[in-house]
This record gives structure tokens, C-alpha cells and sequence, in this order.
């Protein structure tokens, strides 16, 4: 089925084809048939909210198709993004389960399919299913660990620089390219992202690029950025 | 605590149980539990486990403190929180098989009881109120980390932003 964003719809997890290769979707037949049952299966245009920081939680949401951005948000409007979500992550799970307001705000940043399971679905299912109940502390401990990196990133990080470092290492070591000389990565964030993601604002993203370019160690080509000097970055990211 | 007091050597016998998420068992699930862990007295300053180390297993604090920090390359170290008595620590590293995320140390002398990774994932298989509270143990975990993070990011307060969504 088409959607009018564009989007080839899964619409049954009995069927969808990627499911093997997600942590949470991969499921023996009887759990997945349950879910199956009380799963919504919607797609969103970019920019769409799922959720809001704050708000009581009314289930979960599982990513099938597009990327989400996670984030939090202060009194004065700053926003800090602690996470770009991709396909097969479950969204909204701690807030759900323990019944507190979700801690972030998502929000599409491409059309996205999602599956939705309300929240005392979502309950009882986990208690009939054990299966499931691993796998979600499975994604919990995931989630666990790149909080604690951020924590970590925000709290013990001097610099903006070295934030920004470290954050395009992370990204250049997906996709096969950490073993490369000059990893290559397509940058899918605008400046003023990458600033959120770092804690930092546009203008110094912006200047902090420049910096990197003239000093040769990144080379920009179209969106797709180039790792010129993986030592001279790492070296910045060890804030040496 | 001093080092002299005793051991709480079984589950089964233990009155502050109930009080904790964790620990407050069905029997069948506390047996099997106390079957499979160890307890030991340890002194203040001991390091549970240590940051970027392999995860071995949890811990359950059963008396006494312990400190959960990070520390940067350059040595620079930032706590992010003091567990008390009934956590279990190192959970979800030793359910991912990752490295541990945090480095914890006694602040007190402290009895905890060890449950190797093998031995936990082979108990939350067969115990689904264990898992279950497992998976409410890593949500309240989550939550701190992401105040943690809002706190240090931010340096804020939670915004009230729902009050504005209908």
C-alpha cells in the first residue's frame, strides 16, 4: 500500500521483511501475532510530533519506517537533541512502563511509518508475553547506555569542539566506514541540529566547521562529508 | 555499617524485601534468585566494577551506598548519582553484554549480592515477574539518566510543555 508521504506501508509485522534484523520486532509467532493485533499502523509527513515532553504517556511507538528526533527542552526554549531514532527503535517504552510523563519530545524528520500500541495494551501484552519483556529490557538497556554517553558528552566534554569531534567520529564509524582512511558519511542534520545535539549554538557549528575544512581535516562534498585527518580529529575529541 | 555485622546470606530470610522493587519476589522467583547469588561483605572503596570494563553481572546493593560516576580521558570524573540499598547495579550493561557504562564505589561498607550475567539472563528467562520488574527498574533508571542529562545540557528544569498539547 502507498501512503501520501511517499511510504511503502508494512502493513503486517507477520510480513515485514525487516523484522529479523530488529532488536525488538524479532519476536517468536505467538507474541508477534498478539502485537500484531494491537498495533496501529499510521504514517506521519515530516514534522510530525508523536509525542511531548511532559505529556502523560499513552503508549508505545514502534519506528518501522523514517528517523525521529528525540528532545528535551528548557524554560528559556533552548532544545538539546539527545538522539536521532532510527528504523526498529521502540519510542515512548520507559515512560509507558513506569507511567510517568515521557522525558523527551519526538518529532518526525522524515516521513516515518510507526506502529502505535496503546499503553495498557502494551502492559498486558508484556505480561503474557516474557519473550517480549526481555526484548524490551533489551532496547531499555540501550537506551540506558546512550543516555549515559550523553551524560557523559555534556558533563565531562570541555569544548564545543571537542563535542563536535566526537560527535562526527560516532557517525563516520557506521555503515563500514570506521576501518577506512578517509571515512565518508552523509551529514543528514542542518547546523542548527548538530548545535542541539552538542549543546552549543549555530553560529559556532558553522565557525567550528570552517575550522575543521581549513585545517584539511574535513572536506565537505555536496552533503557528504569527508574525514580527512581521523588522527587530527581524535585528537581534538581526546581534548588533547 | 561495620565490617563485623553478618551476612544476610538468604533472600528467603531477609524482612526488608518487601520494601524493595526488586527483591520483593514471588517465592518461587526469590528461590531460584537466592539459588544463583552470591553475598559478600565488601569494605568502602571497593569498585564494584569499573567503566569500559565488559559487564560480568549485577550487583544488588542489600546495605550501605554506593557511588555511580563517569570519568573523561583526561581523568576528570563526574558522578551522576549515589545508589542506596535494595539497587541493583550494572543491569543493563550485563543485559546488553556491553562494557559497563559507570564505575560504582562503595561509599559504606556494604553487603551485596552477585549475580553473574549467565546466571541473570538464565532467571529473567524463566521468570517473567523478574523480568517485569526489570524492565520497571530499567524505566526508573532511564528517567534519572534523561534528568541527568537535562540537568547538565540544560542546566534546567523539566518544561511544562503539555499543559499546551490537547
Amino acid at each position: 500500500m502507498l501512503s501520501p508521504y511517499g511510504l511503502d506501508i508494512i502493513e503486517s509485522c507477520l510480513t515485514c521483511k525487516t523484522r529479523s534484523e530488529r532488536l525488538f520486532c524479532d519476536l517468536p509467532g505467538a507474541a508477534l501475532q498478539a502485537f500484531e493485533n494491537i498495533k496501529y499502523a499510521t504514517a506521519y509527513p515530516k514534522g510530525a510530533v508523536l509525542f511531548v515532553e511532559g505529556q502523560a504517556p499513552r503508549g508505545i511507538f514502534v519506528l518501522c519506517k523514517g528517523r525521529v528526533k528525540l528532545s528535551i527542552c528548557a524554560t528559556d526554549g533552548k532544545t538539546l537533541i539527545v538522539k536521532i531514532a532510527e528504523p526498529g527503535e521502540v519510542l515512548g517504552l520507559s515512560a509507558s512502563v513506569s507511567g510517568k510523563p515521557y522525558e523527551l519530545t519526538a518529532e518526525t524528520i522524515d516521513p516515518c511509518q510507526v506502529n502505535f500500541v496503546k499503553r495498557d495494551d502494551f502492559l498486558r501484552f508484556l505480561k503474557e508475553h516474557p519473550e517480549a519483556c526481555f526484548k524490551v529490557a533489551e532496547q531499555l538497556s540501550e537506551k540506558y547506555n546512550t543516555a549515559c554517553h550523553e551524560v557523559r558528552s555534556l558533563g565531562l566534554s570541555h569544548s564545543a569542539g571537542e563535542k563536535l569531534a566526537k560527535l562526527l567520529l560516532e557517525w563516520s564509524s557506521r555503515n563500514g566506514e570506521a576501518a577506512k582512511q578517509e571515512p565518508r558519511f552523509k551529514l543528514a542534520l542542518t547546523h542548527e541540529e548538530i548545535a542541539q545535539m552538542i549543546g552549543t549554538s549555530r553560529e559556532t557549528v558553522t565557525r567550528l566547521f570552517a575550522d575543521f575544512k581549513r585545517r584539511q581535516i574535513l572536506q565537505a562534498k555536496g552533503s557528504t562529508l569527508v574525514i580527512r585527518n581521523k588522527a587530527a580529529l581524535r585528537l581534538i575529541a581526546s581534548n588533547n | 555499617m561495620s565490617m563485623e555485622t553478618a551476612i544476610q546470606q538468604s533472600c528467603l530470610d531477609c524482612v526488608k524485601r518487601f520494601d524493595r522493587p526488586f527483591c520483593d519476589l514471588p517465592k518461587e522467583s526469590l528461590e531460584d534468585f537466592n539459588s544463583l547469588k552470591s553475598s559478600g561483605l565488601y569494605p568502602r572503596g571497593t569498585a564494584l566494577f569499573r567503566e569500559g570494563q565488559l559487564a560480568r553481572g549485577v550487583f544488588v546493593l542489600c546495605e550501605g551506598r554506593a557511588k555511580l560516576s563517569v570519568c573523561a580521558e583526561s581523568g576528570k570524573r563526574l558522578t551522576v548519582r549515589i545508589a542506596g540499598p535494595g539497587e541493583v547495579l550494572g543491569l543493563s550493561a550485563a543485559l546488553a553484554g556491553t562494557p559497563y557504562e559507570m564505575t560504582a564505589e562503595l561509599l559504606d561498607n556494604a553487603t551485596v549480592a552477585t549475580l553473574g550475567r549467565k546466571g541473570l539472563l538464565q532467571f529473567l528467562h524463566a521468570h517473567r515477574e523478574a523480568c517485569l520488574q526489570v524492565v520497571n527498574l530499567l524505566s526508573q533508571d532511564l528517567h534519572v539518566a534523561y534528568d541527568q542529562v537535562r540537568s547538565i545540557g540544560l542546566g534546567r528544569t523539566r518544561r511544562p510543555r503539555a499543559s499546551r498539547v490537547h
